[in-house]
C-alpha cells in the first residue's frame, strides 16, 4: 500500500470533503429512524418522498419561475410534512399491528406509487441536463477555503448548515418541548408508549411530517448533483438512510447522526485513497470506478452481513416483533376444492381463448406482448416461491434474472453457445448465486432479508455490472447486448408466432414444477417456517437449509425468465428491464395480485406486460365499443405504477393478494349457500330429521 | 443405562437479570418430571436452553450422556428432544393434518427436493396412518381438514402434542400446557396427556402452574425460584416441604386450585 508522507493532509482534506454529504445522510438517516422508532415502519418510501419535494421545488423555481424562498417553503414546508402527516393517517396508523415485512411492502407500494402519481397530477417530467440549481445562485462554482486544505463550494456548505441547523432543531424539541419528550422516550423504548400512557397517535404524526420534512430537505439539497431529476436516483437516498442507520444499528437519533456522517467521511477516504491502490493493484480497477457511488450498498451490504450484532438480535432489530400479529382471517386459508378445480378449468379455457385469438387474429404487437406478458409471468413464478412460499421479501429478483439474460448474452456471444442451452445454464449460475447470497442473508430474516437483498441488487447493478464478463463492459450496456433467436431442429423461433408457443410450453412446465413444490413436503417446510420459525425447528427443520433452496430455486426461475426475456427481446436490456428499482414494481405487483398462487403470477405478467395497452391505452375499451373512445384516452402509463404502488397497501390485511382475496370470499360464499340450499333440500326430504 | 437427559450447572442472564443460576435436572428414559416454579422463575428460559433457542452462558446439557450444547435446535430435536410452548406456536395457514404430516415427514428426513418436482411429494398412505393414530389418540380426528386459525386454545395445544408426537420424541418439554384453559379443558388435557404417556412411553419435563395436574402426573418435581433450584424430589413430597410452600404457593391450600 503507498501511504507516502503528505498522508496526513489527505485525510484531513477527505474529512472536510465528507462532511457535507455526511451531514446530508446524517438528515436522511435522522428522519428515517425517526419513523421506524416510532412505528415501526421501515420506510422505502422515503426516497420517494424526497423526490417529490425536490421536484416540487424545481417546477416552481424553473417552470413557475418563482423565487428561492416561497418554491422552498412549498416543497419542503408544506408539501413534504402534508406527504408524511398523509402517509401516518391514512395507511400506516392502521398498520399498526401489522407485521413489519407487512409494513415494509407497504411502503415499496408507496415507492414506486408516490413519484408516478406526482408526476401525472403536476405533469412533471425529469429532463436530462435541467436540474435545479442549489438554494444560493452558482452554488457549485463559489468556493471557499477556510483551512487552506480543501475548498467547499457554496453548495456544500449550504447543506452542512442546513444540517446543523436541522439537527440543533431536533435537539431543540427533544430537550425543551413536552411533545418532543414523549417523542424522545417513544423513540428511546417504543414499547414504554401504552404504559406511559403517552399520545402515541399525536406522537407518530409528528414523527412522520418530521421525517417527511428530513426527506425534502435532503432530496432539495442533493438534487443539484443529479444530471437528471428522476425518482430511481433519490432511491438511492433510502439505502444511504438504512446504510447510516444500521452503522448505529437503528437504536438511537445520535448514533444514526454519527452514523450518517461517518458514512459520508468514508467514502470520501475511500474516493481520495482507491485510486492509489488499484495503481498497484490492478484488478481493483473497476471497482475504483464504479465503487463510489455504490458505496452505501456496499456498506450496507457489509454491515448487515459482518457485523455479528445486527445477525444476532433479529428481535431486537424490529422494536415491535413482540406484538402479536392479527390473526389471520379465515377466508385465507378455507378454499373449497370443487370450486377451486372449477376455476383452475375455467383459467386455462379462458387462457386458451386469449391464445387463439392471439394466434389467429393479433397483429405482431400484440403477438409480443402477450409473449412479453408470458414470460413475465415465468419471472413472477421466482416471487411466488420465495414471498409467497418462503415469506420473505426478496428485493433482488430483479438481478437474478440479469444475470439469467447476461449469461445467455455472454454464452452466446463468446462461444456460440445455442441461446437455450445457455438459457438453462443462467438458470443454474442464478442459483448458485442465489444459494450462495442465501448464506450470509437468510439468517437476517425478516425486513433484513428484504434490505441485504436490496444492496446486493443495487451492488450488481454498480459494480459487478461494469465487468466485462459480467456486463460485457461499458458500450454494450449502452447500446444493450444482441441476443439472437434460437433454433431447434427443423424449427426456427426467429418466427414470433413459434417463440410465443415455445415460452408458454415453458411456462406451462415451470408451473407444473412450481405446484409440485408447493404440494411437495419443500412447500410443506417452507409453509411450516412461514408460519412458525420457532416451532418448525423444534421439530427439526434447518431453516437455513430450507431457505436456501427457496432462495436458489426461486433464482432459477427468475434467470431462466430472464434468459427467455432476452431472447425474446433480442437484446439485453439491462436499463429498461432489470434495475434495482424496476424490480421493486415487480414485487408490488405479485404480492398485489397474489404471490401465494401461479394464477396471481400469470396476472402479474398480465397486468406487466398489457394492462398499459389494454386499459390505459383504451384498447380495451376499443374493443368493446367498437372503436370509440372517450376524450381523456390514452391515459398515462404512470397509472400502472399507482395503482398497483396503492393497492399493495393492502397486503398488511390480505397477505394472499387482493384478487386472490377477492376470488376466496367469493368463493366461500358460494360454497356456504350451496351447503344452504343442500341442507334445506334435504331436511325437506327427511321432513324435519337430521342434515348430513 | 445412561441417563436420558442431563443439565449441569446451566446459568442464563439476560443484561444483568439472573434468569437461571446453576440450574442441574436429571431426566431417566419414561420418567414424568415436573419442574414448577412462579412466573418469571427461568422455567421458559431453562427450556429454550435445553432445545438452542437460547446458549446458556455457562453449563451442560447432555442427552444420553452426549453434549448437544453445541448444536443448532433442529439438530437437538432430531436427536429426539420435542416441544410445546407456553404462547402457543402454531403453523399459520395449515391445517391439523398438516401440522403432523410436516412434523412425520421431517422425522424421516425425506424433504428431498427431486422427489417434489416428480411429483412423488404427496402424502402416501402409511404417513396418513400415522397421522390418524396420533389424531386419534388426541381426539383430534373430526377436526384434521380444518385450519389451525378454526381451533379453540385448548385443541391447538393438542396439535402442538400432537405435531411433538410425530417426530417421536424421548424426551418432551411441555410448557405450562394448561394455560389459557379452563378446568374442564386441563382436566381434559391432563387426561390425554397421561393416556399418550402411557401409550408411547416417552420422558415428559412438564412446566406447570396448576398444581393439581403436576401432582397427578409427575413422578418427581424440581423448584425453581428466581433462577435457583430449592427444591427437589417425589413430587408429593416437594409439595408438602414448607420452603416451597412458602417460596411458591404462598397461603393457597395445595389441591384447591386457582
Ligand atoms: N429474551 C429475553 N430477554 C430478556 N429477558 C428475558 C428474556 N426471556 C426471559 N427473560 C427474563 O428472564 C426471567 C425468566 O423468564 P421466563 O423463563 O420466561 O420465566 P417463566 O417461564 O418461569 O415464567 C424473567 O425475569 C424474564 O423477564
Ligand atoms: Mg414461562
Amino acid at each position: 500500500m503507498v501511504l507516502a508522507a503528505g498522508t496526513g493532509a489527505d485525510v484531513l482534506r477527505a474529512v472536510l470533503q465528507g462532511t457535507p454529504p455526511g451531514a446530508v445522510y446524517a438528515l436522511v438517516a435522522l428522519g428515517f429512524v425517526l419513523t421506524y422508532k416510532t412505528s415501526g415502519v421501515f420506510n422505502l418510501a422515503f426516497g420517494a418522498q424526497a423526490f417529490v419535494s425536490a421536484a416540487m421545488y424545481f417546477q416552481a423555481r424553473v417552470e413557475w419561475g418563482w423565487s428561492t424562498v416561497p418554491a422552498l417553503v412549498l416543497a419542503v414546508f408544506v408539501l413534504a410534512p402534508l406527504i408524511g402527516l398523509l402517509m401516518e393517517r391514512l395507511i400506516f396508523r392502521h398498520l399498526r399491528t401489522a407485521s413489519a415485512v407487512s409494513k415494509l411492502v407497504v411502503a415499496i407500494g408507496l415507492s414506486v406509487a408516490l413519484p408516478s402519481l406526482f408526476e401525472t397530477l403536476t405533469g412533471f417530467s425529469g429532463v436530462a441536463g435541467k436540474t435545479p440549481g442549489g438554494l444560493v445562485p452558482d452554488g457549485a462554482n463559489v468556493f471557499y477555503d477556510p483551512l487552506g486544505v480543501y475548498p467547499f463550494s457554496r453548495d456544500e456548505l449550504v447543506a452542512l448548515g442546513v444540517a446543523v441547523v436541522a439537527m440543533l432543531g431536533l435537539g431543540a424539541l427533544f430537550r425543551f418541548t413536552s411533545l418532543g419528550l414523549a417523542m424522545r422516550a417513544v423513540v428511546e423504548s417504543p414499547r414504554m408508549t401504552e404504559l406511559a400512557g403517552i399520545d402515541s397517535d399525536r406522537v407518530s404524526s409528528v414523527a412522520w411530517m418530521l421525517s417527511s420534512f428530513f426527506a425534502g430537505m435532503a432530496g432539495v439539497l442533493i438534487a443539484p448533483r443529479f444530471n437528471t431529476l428522476m425518482a430511481p436516483d433519490f432511491f438511492h437516498l433510502v439505502v444511504v438512510a438504512i446504510a447510516a442507520a444500521a452503522i448505529g444499528r437503528l437504536v438511537s437519533l445520535p448514533r444514526a447522526l454519527l452514523g450518517g456522517l461517518g458514512l459520508g467521511i468514508f467514502i470520501a477516504l475511500f474516493r481520495t485513497f482507491l485510486p492509489r491502490w488499484s495503481v498497484d493493484l490492478p484488478w481493483l480497477e473497476p471497482f475504483q470506478d464504479n465503487l463510489t457511488p455504490s458505496m452505501p450498498f456496499v456498506v450496507l451490504f457489509g454491515v448487515l452481513v459482518l457485523w455479528p450484532a445486527i445477525r444476532r438480535s433479529p428481535a431486537a432489530a424490529d422494536p415491535l416483533s413482540g406484538v402479536d400479529p392479527p390473526p389471520l382471517s379465515l377466508v385465507s386459508t378455507t378454499r373449497s376444492k370443487v370450486l377451486t378445480r372449477a376455476a383452475r378449468v375455467f383459467g386455462v379455457c379462458f387462457l386458451l381463448l386469449v391464445g387463439l385469438t392471439v394466434w389467429f387474429r393479433g397483429d405482431v404487437v400484440w403477438v409480443h406482448l402477450v409473449t412479453q406478458a408470458t414470460i413475465m409471468s415465468l419471472i413472477f413464478l421466482s416471487v411466488t416461491i420465495i414471498t409467497g412460499l418462503a415469506g420473505q421479501i426478496s428485493l433482488c429478483q430483479g438481478t437474478f434474472a440479469a444475470i439469467g439474460a447476461l449469461t445467455v448474452f455472454q454464452l452466446a456471444d463468446r462461444w456460440d453457445v445455442s441461446v437455450l442451452v445457455a438459457a438453462l445454464v443462467g438458470a443454474v449460475i442464478a442459483a448458485v448465486v442465489g444459494a450462495l447470497l442465501s448464506i450470509p442473508v437468510l439468517r437476517l430474516g425478516g425486513i433484513w432479508l428484504a434490505i441485504a437483498t436490496l444492496a446486493f441488487a443495487f451492488f450488481f447493478d454498480a459494480v459487478m455490472l461494469k465487468f466485462s464478463w459480467v456486463g460485457g463492459g461499458d458500450s454494450s450496456l449502452l447500446q444493450g447486448h444482441r441476443v439472437p433467436r434460437p433454433v431447434l431442429g427443423p424449427w426456427d423461433f426467429a418466427d414470433d408466432r413459434r417463440f410465443l408457443v415455445l415460452v408458454v410450453v415453458v411456462f406451462t412446465v415451470v408451473s407444473v414444477l412450481v405446484i409440485r413444490i408447493r404440494e411437495g413436503t419443500t412447500g410443506l417446510t417452507l409453509r411450516g417456517l412461514r408460519g412458525s420459525e420457532l416451532a418448525a425447528e423444534s421439530i427439526g427443520v434447518s431453516p437455513a437449509r430450507a431457505r436456501m433452496v427457496a432462495f436458489a430455486l426461486s433464482a432459477a426461475i427468475a434467470g431462466l425468465g430472464g434468459g427467455l426475456l432476452a431472447i425474446h427481446q433480442e437484446n439485453v436490456n439491462y436499463g429498461n428491464n432489470f434495475t434495482p428499482t424496476a424490480a421493486l414494481f415487480w414485487v408490488v405487483l405479485v404480492v398485489t395480485l397474489s404471490a401465494r398462487t401461479v394464477e396471481g403470477a400469470a396476472q402479474a405478467g398480465a397486468a406487466f406486460s398489457l394492462f398499459n395497452a389494454v386499459i390505459l391505452q383504451g384498447a380495451g375499451l376499443a374493443w368493446i365499443t367498437r372503436g370509440h373512445l372517450p376524450g381523456f384516452f390514452p391515459l398515462s402509463p404512470k397509472w400502472r405504477f399507482v395503482l398497483f404502488g396503492l393497492a399493495s397497501i393492502q397486503f398488511a390485511r390480505h397477505p394472499e393478494g387482493l384478487v386472490e382475496h377477492g376470488k376466496r370470499r367469493a368463493t366461500v360464499g358460494i360454497d356456504t349457500r350451496l351447503a344452504a340450499r343442500r341442507e334445506r333440500a334435504s331436511s325437506q326430504d327427511a321432513n324435519g330429521g337430521e342434515g348430513p | 443405562m445412561t441417563t436420558l437427559f442431563e443439565a449441569t450447572g446451566v446459568r442464563k442472564s439476560f443484561s444483568g437479570i439472573r434468569a437461571l443460576e446453576d440450574v442441574s435436572l436429571r431426566v431417566e428414559a419414561g420418567e414424568r418430571v415436573g419442574l414448577i416454579g412462579p412466573n418469571g422463575a427461568g422455567k421458559t428460559t431453562f427450556f429454550n436452553c435445553v432445545l438452542g433457542m437460547l446458549r446458556p452462558d455457562a453449563g451442560r446439557v447432555l442427552l444420553d450422556g452426549q453434549d448437544i450444547g453445541g448444536l443448532p435446535v433442529h439438530r437437538r430435536a432430531r436427536r429426539g428432544i420435542g416441544r410445546t410452548f407456553q404462547r402457543i406456536e402454531l403453523f399459520a395457514d395449515m391445517t391439523v393434518r398438516e401440522h403432523l404430516l410436516l412434523a412425520d415427514r421431517i422425522r424421516r428426513g425425506e424433504g428431498s427436493l427431486l422427489r417434489d418436482l416428480f411429483g412423488r411429494g404427496g402424502s402416501d398412505a402409511d404417513e396418513r396412518r400415522r397421522c390418524d393414530e396420533v389424531l386419534e389418540l388426541l381426539g383430534l380426528g373430526d377436526l384434521a381438514a380444518d385450519p389451525v386459525e378454526a381451533l379453540s386454545l385448548g385443541q391447538g395445544r393438542l396439535v402442538e402434542v400432537g405435531r411433538a408426537l410425530m417426530t417421536e420424541p424421548r424426551l418432551l418439554l411441555a410448557d405450562e400446557p394448561s394455560s389459557g384453559l379452563d378446568r374442564e379443558e386441563t382436566d381434559a388435557l391432563a387426561a390425554t396427556l397421561r393416556e399418550v404417556q402411557g401409550d408411547r412411553g416417552f420422558a415428559v419435563l412438564l412446566v406447570e402452574h396448576d398444581v393439581e395436574l403436576v401432582a397427578s402426573f409427575t413422578e418427581r418435581t424440581y423448584v425453581l425460584d428466581f433462577g435457583h433450584l430449592i427444591a427437589e424430589g417425589p413430587t408429593a413430597e416437594v409439595m408438602a416441604d414448607k420452603r416451597v410452600r412458602q417460596a411458591y404457593f404462598g397461603d393457597v391450600e395445595v389441591g384447591s386450585g386457582s
